[in-house]
């Protein structure tokens, strides 16, 4: 692992400095009282529990919402009864798009929704947006561009706001559900839950169980690329994909 | 740093008043933004929720800003964890020598930008541009005002004043595309330009929402998807943070992300929130290789220092005050002279520039509070912009700021409201004295004594009514046979 990096030197300074504005002259050692801050592992393990059951227990009605939500803020939402419906909800997706460069991530999800097989049958061929031994950097971001639309899974939705998150991770680029103009985003009910609150919670404990391992970086994909920079007018598709599928299995 | 133009107040807000179009593009936009925002608050919450909402997430704010030593630490030390650098500027010169420093090691030509309001009080771009390095506008409207040469005109909207045709023409000029009325097309021209642009940049520079202490997390919130961009494709990329951005816990960010967008925009998320709190894992497929997460004073001390200023400091840049404003309504974004306008740019912009070159901001306001109301972390703006004209008037800036004539008429006045007589006397004068200038209501121009007339150069004065209501008061209480003291006669 690579050596912590050093402190600003004018770290001390800045920080007296703040210090003497806020009237102290000593800094503070006991952690203000702030709730969501002091909870330690096993409590965060106990309350993610309770999230965990409650999300279980309401799952069908969350599913629910989840598609309310998502429809709202312009995802194309379609649900699944099986793996095998999803494939060819994707397949029929891609070429009702006229999509001609595909590519996908490398994620467990796909092991279960055979989307390549499905994606043969109507004439495209997913590529995987990985670098590989092959691939350099500069190679992998061409691809992500010249691509026009990426499938991948996601780590978890929120059914409140309708945002996936989606961490980076090895087989999982970053530009592979940003590049691409057309975005089809896979779901497990499993990976949905009720609120941010939820959410947070959740990824506080994934953090302190990584020790240090913890992924430095994700997003929340909540709809289309949007603006309306110019005479307040509603535009879909700037930097980021305008065109969103919600894939929903269950 | 960006220059200070605050003291061309009452003349650029002249300007705007009669430019046309400008009021028409406020009007429009502002309807649009005070809708959405009720609607969906509304839709979701209710008032009652949303008031607990707001008054946890002001509590929050307060306390982080209280231990403000304490969380910069945490930041520190939870960055530096992730493998990423954590500078300390205590304004924008030094600010801009480390984005500099960072650029120049690392031999960057290109330096792509998601939007930031610090950047914006850093001139940062003059500074690359200086040294020959490119720096790009990524966020639609940032682009076309970097393109026009200009500032924001609004914090969540900066080229809300420009018409299609105006960034046509720019496109066309910059560009080299051909005219067209279509927005969309607009959008298409700005993307293609800008992919060229994400694909060469060495560097990206971004603001910074929030920045959760206990782990490191930079959250970023953004509509088009080049905040994204700008922490995924290029090699380095560079944070920069007003030093009051922070909020302790990772699970407050689900509080602020309700908060934030419904506030701004009007909508329940934006479509894309990235948390980023370092560089890449090794095993990454893509992603910057260095994070540097630079934090700015650059007068926010001033704020700090001040017990009442200090809550200023909450603000979370979502705009709303300005959009509520009738001043902002009216004047528009240019009008304040710096980075930020508004009411909250009035409350900022003296303390944290000059408050001499800034002085005229605090009066911008009627005090009319719906900047209070709005305010997702409670800011009391009307209070504040009230303590700043206490100081602008007590000479807290080392020079008598009355005249003469101000300190006479408000001696008079003092005199006049402890005493009911002398107070009818002079109000009898007052109609007498002004009377003869009244048409259809309404005084529209006193010649005499420098300060009447003064008042009366921008606005109409109502015309006194020709008998007091104290008079009408005893009138009226005679013919109903009613003793002035309220007691029925018998
Ligand atoms: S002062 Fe309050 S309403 Fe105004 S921009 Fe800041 S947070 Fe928003």
């Amino acid at each position: 692992m690579a050596p912590t990096p050093e402190e600003h030197p004018n770290k001390a300074a800045f920080l007296l400095r703040v210090r003497s504005a806020l009237g102290r002259t000593e800094p503070i050692v006991h952690m203000p009282d702030h709730p969501s801050l002091k909870s330690n592992a096993m409590r965060q393990q106990e309350k993610v529990r309770t999230i965990v059951a409650r999300n279980e227990a309401r799952r069908s009605p969350t599913l629910d919402r989840l598609a309310r939500t998502a429809a709202a803020a312009s995802w194309n939402v379609r649900r699944a009864g099986d793996a095998e419906e999803a494939a060819s909800i994707v397949a029929e997706i891609a070429q009702q798009s006229g999509v001609k460069n595909l590519v996908r991530s490398a994620e467990d999800v796909f092991k279960r929704v055979n989307i390549d097989t499905a994606l043969r049958s109507v004439g495209v061929s997913p590529a995987i947006l990985a670098s590989g031994r092959s691939r350099s950097r500069g190679a992998l971001r061409d691809m992500a561009f010249r691509a026009d639309m990426g499938v991948t899974g996601v780590s978890y939705a929120i059914a409140e706001t309708a945002s996936c998150a989606v961490i980076p991770r090895k087989g999982v680029a970053r530009l592979a559900s940003l590049a691409p103009p057309r975005l089809i985003l896979l779901i497990e009910p499993e990976q949905v839950l009720e609120t941010l609150d939820d959410f947070f919670a959740v990824t506080r404990l994934n953090r302190m169980q990584a020790r240090g391992r913890a992924t430095n970086y994700f997003n929340f994909i909540s709809g289309p690329s949007r603006t309306a920079d110019i005479e307040q007018t509603l535009t879909i598709g700037v930097h980021g994909p305008g065109e969103v599928h919600m894939v929903i299995l269950g | 740093m960006a220059e200070v133009k605050s003291a061309e107040f009452k003349k650029a807000s002249g300007r705007a008043l009669r430019d046309e179009k400008l009021q028409h593009a406020l009007e429009h936009v502002m309807e649009h933004f005070v809708g959405a925002r009720a609607n969906i608050i509304e839709s979701d919450f209710g008032d009652e929720s949303w008031e607990s909402m707001r008054t946890r997430a002001a509590a929050i704010k307060q306390s982080t800003l209280e231990h403000l030593d304490y969380y910069l630490d945490m930041v520190d030390k939870s960055v530096r964890r992730n493998g990423g650098h954590v500078y300390f500027a205590d304004d924008a010169a030094q600010a801009n020598a480390i984005v500099l420093d960072i650029a120049k090691r690392n031999g960057v030509k290109t330096v792509i930008k998601s939007k930031s309001m610090v950047s914006e009080e850093m001139g940062v771009n003059h500074i690359l541009e200086r040294e020959g390095i490119e720096p790009v506008e990524t966020d639609l409207g940032e682009y076309i005002i970097q393109l026009a040469g200009e500032t924001p005109f609004h914090i969540i909207a900066p080229a809300m004043h420009k018409t299609r045709q105006e960034v046509s023409s720019l496109f066309q000029e910059w560009l080299k595309t051909a005219p067209t009325q279509d927005i969309k097309r607009l959008c298409v021209y700005a993307r293609d330009a800008l992919r060229e642009k994400f694909a060469a940049a060495d560097m990206g520079i971004s603001g910074a929402n929030f920045v959760v202490a206990e782990t490191g997390t930079v959250c970023l919130v953004t509509n088009e998807g080049n905040g994204r961009m700008t922490t995924s494709a290029p090699r380095i990329h560079v944070v920069l943070a007003g030093m009051e951005k922070i909020v302790p816990a990772i699970e407050d960010l689900a509080l602020f992300l309700r908060l934030l967008p419904r506030s701004a925009t009007g909508q329940r998320i934006t479509s894309y929130n990235t948390f980023v709190g370092g560089p890449r894992a090794p095993s990454d497929e893509d992603g910057p290789e260095e994070f540097h997460l630079v934090f700015v004073d650059n007068g926010r001390l001033n704020l700090l220092r001040d017990e009442v200023m200090r809550e200023a400091l909450r603000c979370i840049r979502c705009g709303a005050c300005l959009n509520h404003c009738p001043v902002y309504q009216k004047i528009g974004g240019h009008a304040y002279g710096w980075v930020y306008s508004g009411p909250i740019g009035a409350v900022v912009t003296p303390p944290m520039t000059n408050m001499k070159v800034a002085r005229d901001l605090p009066y911008a306001s009627t005090l009319c509070g719906t900047c209070k109301d709005v305010c997702p972390v409670k800011i009391d703006i009307p209070r504040l912009l009230l303590h700043l004209r206490h100081k602008v008037a007590e000479g807290a800036l080392g020079e008598r700021s009355t005249t003469w004539m101000e300190r006479l008429f408000v001696g008079q006045w003092h005199g006049a409201m402890r005493n009911r007589r002398a107070l009818e006397g002079k109000a009898n004068l007052g109609r007498l004295l002004t009377r003869p200038f009244a048409r259809g209501g309404k005084v529209r121009k006193l010649p005499f004594a420098p300060m009447v007339s003064g008042w009366t150069a921008s606005r109409d004065f109502p015309a006194p009514a020709p008998k007091s209501f104290a008079r009408l008061w005893r009138e009226e209480l005679a013919q109903d046979n009613v003793h002035p003291n309220g007691m029925e006669q018998r």
